[in-house]
């Protein structure tokens, strides 16, 4: 970890006031950005805008040469950047050339990127940000927090200190007042200004176009006034054609703010005339300034040129549980988030990306959410994978994925001995609720879960079986089920026998290998794969599982980790087509529960695996209904619980306010059961739960309600 | 279509008349000077505008040439850059209505068109009822259907807006605080619905 990244993250938890801030913008961003895409079809569109960006950046040589030679047509002069000090240098000199003392700015990233306004201000020029958090930002002497609202973080208070030191008097916190203050402070900015600099959100080849999206109308100021206009451009922002802008323009305003349309587009095609202050028409000036700055290296990447399909709306940092906790600014950087974390590693240096990537839960909302279809997520997994590669596991991780993890005797004597440690904390009704010295963040906000007795491996042998059994069904286990709720594996087991299958629990099992993926550990988790894949044999008719994570390991990495692993990728291919998860499969097979449930009050928590990897979230709630359960739907049913495997134990601070909120979704209810179909959820929920003092409400795996 | 319009337009907080013809057009104008107790107008020298404000000057609203006069707003097509500063309220026409966006789109390469439509507090959009099309797409399509490229397009929706203070919606940043539409049919011909 970088120095001053986990104070970074503490500090954020600790601010109450972006706490309030980024959690009531989670909350209002889902409804209003579902309304704007009301008669829309999401999926079309991402698709569309995937297939056009991922061309754009195939072909982003060719691309940036069609639009300078267009721009170039059109009257405007291009300036290829490879680096930031090149394009500072260039702007910088344009305007000691020009003799220009202020300019003025509307939003852009790119410019931040650069760290263009030192850079001009070392030159003696004045420079002033328009946008309106730009200007806090800048005035305030601190980074943007949010790529779309990059004062997210602030109060109106703090607001009106900024606007007060700048102007010298003392201002009312009434926001009118304060956006009165920017129009005619910047007004006059925007009057006297040598040359106005702007971003682009999209730069069309064929025409030389610039396109600009943007609210406050200082977009259209920065372009208008000054004689002098200077667009620096990513190169990640060309398209092919002009109609190529419609389709980003139907996506860009609904998912960064949830408007149709932002109140201005604009699209420039070269200089347009101008005026001196006098009113006299003068020769207008443009400059596009294209940037590389890692872009080019981007797209040459065969797994990261995904990442240049990114149309900068920032969904990805608003539907992340963990950026919903703290902000940006622990990004360190000027990109943040989940793209930015990506973004950060090329524009940056993949060291400065170390840190952050860490933060990733994988819980793979942003993947949902994404208008030009990246996979955020499995970025950040390649990204850990290349830093684990260069620097190398630590001994403890390297023992316990090398040694641990594929021997399960050893890994159980293992377990077996932490049991028997752990005797002296648990309380009654199993649950551990401190943990000595060095292990103690791993219990605090939540209690854990004493590890079985009997792990299920002993047991499996001797639960009933049918009478006339049918189909072979392998029972894949996973860790928590195995070593921490044998019970559920018995509950599935019942349920399975009773419809009449027949379940077997191949021993040669072992953990599914993920730990080992999401360390950046791929070696290790294909040898994991491969000692499954063994376990299992071909004659099962379907390999199911309770875990939802492990299923999504099994099914959609395992082939993935084969694939150039001689007959092992035939064999990981026909493994994973066989991979069921448990709900899916019973509902399918047409199970029906015992019922007699009625009345009970249930709400249903969505693992993240189960509903976004394997798309089901139907088949539960469906089977639970059937069962005679009253089903209340809590808030944001499928919002992450924190848990994440080892993250909670790597950001125990962060995955326990995950679950506070959860806990109070699922406690506004009034439910008494709540059910998931995770163990690792389950884990986390129940441990919330009892530590929070609401021992009244059950969690349970939804295997277990079906048998009971 | 326009029905649509008038719903998304107005949702971004746009205010949208609908004149039969522009003498109509003309009288809607004069309704909003009225309102909005304006002394100072700058105006984009354009066909419907000028024609507009030729009847609102016979009419005896405007005061002519640009002179004020008898507590009448003096209106000024000429030296914008040094008058719109300080004007109340900016006229221009957009030639096309986007329905699904309730958006305005127009060729703003004119410095006048941009700079009545930027610095005064209140703009007024004159935009023939033919103009209204489905889509953003379309609009583009308009403008650079046939190989034309037009220098400066501007999309228009409602007044200029921020929520960069906690997130609260404010209107009027830096654009105009008012957005009034003046859809204008053909004389003798209806609109395109």
């Amino acid at each position: 970890m970088t120095e001053g990244f986990r104070e970074r993250i503490a500090a954020a938890l600790d601010n109450q006031n972006l706490r309030r801030a980024l959690g009531n913008f989670a909350d209002a961003y889902l409804g209003a950005r579902e309304n704007a895409y009301q008669g829309k079809d999401f999926e079309a569109i991402r698709r569309k805008i995937a297939g056009i960006k991922k061309g754009a950046a195939e072909n982003m040589e060719e691309l940036a040469h069609r639009f300078t030679r267009a721009a170039e047509k059109a009257g405007a002069v291009v300036y290829r950047a490879s680096t930031p000090e090149e394009a500072r240098d260039y702007i910088k000199n344009l305007a000691q050339a020009r003799g220009v003392k202020s300019v003025v700015k509307s939003k852009s990233m790119v410019t931040e990127e650069i760290h263009l306004n030192r850079s001009l201000k070392e030159a003696g020029i004045e420079v002033r940000e328009t946008d309106l958090g730009e200007w806090i930002i800048q005035l305030s002497g601190q980074k943007p927090s949010h790529m779309v609202m990059p004062a997210i973080h602030m109060t109106r208070g703090e607001v009106a200190g900024v606007f007060s030191a700048e102007t010298g008097k003392e201002l009312s916190d009434e926001i009118p007042v304060l956006v009165k203050v920017a129009r005619e402070e910047l007004r006059q900015k925007f009057l006297a200004a040598g040359m106005g600099i702007s971003g682009a959100n999209i730069a069309v080849a064929e025409t030389g176009t610039i396109v600009m999206v943007t609210n406050e109308g200082n977009g259209r100021l920065t372009t208008t006034l000054p004689p002098l206009h200077v667009a620096v451009v990513g190169l990640d922002k060309l398209v092919s054609s002009i109609g190529d802008v419609a389709p980003i323009l139907e996506a860009l305003p609904r998912s960064a703010t949830a408007q149709h349309m932002t109140s201005y587009v604009t699209m420039i095609t070269g200089p347009v005339p101008a005026m001196d202050r006098a009113g006299n028409p003068v020769e207008k000036e443009m400059h596009i300034v294209l940037l590389d700055n890692g872009r080019t290296k981007m797209a040459s990447d065969p797994v990261f040129k995904e990442a240049l399909q990114c149309i900068r709306c920032a969904s990805c940092l608003n539907v992340c549980p963990v950026f919903q906790l703290v902000g940006g600014h622990v990004y360190g950087h000027v990109y943040t988030g989940g793209i930015g974390t990506i973004l950060t590693a090329f524009h940056h240096g993949l060291e400065k990306a170390e840190s952050i990537q860490s933060l990733c839960l994988g819980c793979e909302r942003c993947k949902a959410f994404c208008p030009a279809g990246i996979d955020i997520p499995a970025l950040i997994r390649e990204l850990r994978a290349r830093i684990t590669g260069r620097k190398g596991l630590p001994a403890g991780s390297r023992f316990l994925l090398e040694t641990v993890l594929p021997s399960r005797s050893l890994f159980h004597g293992l377990i077996k001995a932490a049991s028997a440690a752990q005797k002296p904390f648990v309380r009654e009704g199993g649950y551990v609720r401190h943990l000595p010295l060095f292990l103690a963040g791993l219990t605090r906000g939540r209690s854990l879960p004493a590890i079985a007795g009997r792990p299920f491996r002993d047991v499996a042998g001797s639960l009933p079986a049918p009478r006339n059994p049918g189909e072979r069904i392998g029972f894949f286990a996973g860790c928590l089920i195995d070593f921490v709720y044998p019970r559920i594996g018995e509950a599935v087991h019942k349920i399975l026998a009773g419809m009449g299958c027949r379940v077997v629990f191949p021993p040669g099992q072992t953990c599914c290998g993920l730990p080992a993926s999401y360390m950046g550990a791929p070696g290790p988790a294909a040898r994991i794969a491969r000692q499954n894949i063994a376990a299992f044999g071909e004659d099962c008719r379907y390999i199911l599982t309770a875990c939802p994570t492990c299923a999504t390991f099994l099914k959609r990495d395992y082939p993935r980790l084969l694939r150039e692993d001689g007959e092992w990728a035939g064999r990981a291919e026909r493994f994973a087509a066989r991979v069921v998860d448990f709900s899916s499969f019973v509902s399918r097979e047409g199970f029906r529960p015992a019922g007699g449930f009625a009345g009970t009050r249930i709400t249903y928590h969505d693992s993240c695996h189960l509903k976004r990897n394997l798309g089901v979230f139907r088949e539960p709630r469906e089977l639970l209904a059937g069962a005679g359960y009253d089903l209340v739907e809590m808030k944001w049913p499928d919002r992450c619980c924190g848990f994440g495997g080892s993250y909670s134990m790597r950001f125990p601070e962060v995955s326990r306010s995950i679950l506070e909120a959860k806990i109070k979704d699922i406690t506004e209810t009034g439910a008494r059961v709540v059910a998931t179909d995770c163990p690792g959820c389950l884990l986390q929920l129940a441990g919330g739960l009892d530590a929070g003092g609401r021992r009244e409400i059950r969690a349970a795996h939804t295997a277990e309600l079906l048998c009971e | 279509m326009y029905g649509l319009f008038r719903e998304r337009a107005e949702a971004v907080s746009a205010r949208v008349i609908r004149a039969g013809g522009p003498g109509e057009a003309a009288g809607a104008l004069a309704g909003i000077i009225e309102e909005e107790k304006v002394k100072k107008i700058v105006a984009e020298p354009s066909g419907m505008v000028e024609r507009c404000v030729r009847i609102l000057e016979e009419r005896g609203v405007l005061a002519e040439g640009g002179q004020e006069g008898g507590g009448r707003p003096a209106l000024f097509f000429r030296d914008l850059r040094r008058q719109a500063g300080d004007a109340g309220l900016g006229i221009s026409e957009m030639a096309l209505a986007v329905a699904e966006t309730g958006s305005l789109a127009g060729d703003c390469t004119s410095m006048e068109s941009r700079l009545v439509s930027t610095l005064p507090p209140v703009h007024v959009a004159l935009v023939p009822s033919s103009g209204l099309v489905a889509t953003p797409g379309e609009a583009i399509e308009r403008f650079y259907g046939g190989g034309r490229t037009p220098g400066y397009l501007s999309f228009i929706s409602g007044p200029s807006r921020t929520a960069d203070i906690e997130r609260v919606l404010t209107i009027g940043v830096h654009g105009p605080e008012r957005l009034y539409i003046i859809l204008v049919d053909e004389e003798g011909g209806g609109g395109n619905d």
